[in-house]
């Protein structure tokens, strides 16, 4: 059986539905796919992304929405969260730079570690452990990218399943 | 006095303390808010607080947990960090059967040194 699906919605950007999207991409692919540990990893991404976007977007404007899509083919499946941003606000800069400092490690078990002692060692700022990139690369084996398109950012994972 | 539990949004800490011997706290639910560290944070320095004064053991218990999300990591490393400076000795249970957790908690095992105050172990 192929399992080719498409999800594409727009979301509002309360933290509330971060979780209502996580749990529900949960119970989609677990009514699809008998690997529940496989459905929770990609749950797991859905969130952590969901939650990037939220902390990070640009939101002083009118903009109050940004978009989440979930395709899979074969065997891959494909995470995108696309959110405003202000080009030059410094979480974009600092989102390519975790992106290349991810690839810079042999293995992502191996970066998430690092990341871990890197939060240790550095003073708590609420809400803003910048963990998550880290952990989708670990916990849910994904190979991360980004790309800026305008006022835009697309943030995308790509998960073997 | 024995330690209180603890509830916020869809987590439960379930707080097991006779007054002697191990505090044993449960997790379950989920724990998913936007800044987890702002409740835990003051929960667990009086957590850590009582059980320097008893020289107990705490334990905490995520079998039963279902989700948390990367900023409640955070909030669990600076309760390790705030217990090994307390001088309490923390232990961390979880389900390895769970992939999540076998791969959340061993990656933790980094914070664990040779003093002994922090064990990780998988039921």
């Amino acid at each position: 059986m192929r399992h080719q699906f498409s999800i594409d919605l727009p979301v509002r950007n309360e933290w509330a539905n971060v979780d209502l999207l996580r749990t529900s991409i949960l119970n989609c692919f677990t009514a699809v796919f008998n690997d529940v540990d496989g459905c929770r990893s990609m749950a797991m991404v859905v969130g952590e992304l969901l939650e990037n976007a939220i902390k990070y977007g640009a939101w002083s404007g009118d903009e109050r929405g940004f978009r989440l899509k979930v395709v899979g083919e074969e065997n891959l499946a494909r995470i995108t969260v696309e959110n405003p941003i202000e080009p030059t606000d410094p979480t974009i800069a600092d989102l390519m730079a975790t992106l290349a400092w991810l690839q810079k490690f042999s293995s992502a078990d191996e970066a998430y570690r690092a990341r871990l002692l890197e939060v240790a060692a550095t003073p708590r700022e609420l809400g803003s452990s910048k963990l998550g990139l880290a952990r989708i690369s670990y916990e849910g084996s994904c190979r991360l990218s980004a790309e800026v398109d305008g006022k835009m950012v697309r943030v995308t994972a790509e998960m073997a399943y | 006095m024995p330690v209180d539990g603890l509830s916020f949004g869809d987590l439960t800490i379930e707080a097991v303390d006779g007054g002697q011997g191990p505090v044993q706290l449960f997790w379950s639910g989920k724990s998913a808010d936007r800044y987890p560290a702002r409740i835990l944070g003051p929960y667990f320095t009086a957590v850590l607080g009582q059980a320097a004064r008893r020289r107990a053991i705490v334990e905490l218990h995520f079998e039963r947990l279902e989700h948390f999300n990367s900023s409640t990591v955070t909030a669990i490393i600076q309760v390790i960090q705030e217990a090994r400076a307390a001088n309490v000795k923390l232990v961390i249970v979880f389900d390895q059967a769970r992939k999540w957790q076998k791969l959340s908690f061993d990656a933790l095992r980094v914070f664990v040194k040779g003093d002994d105050l922090l064990q990780i172990r998988s039921i």
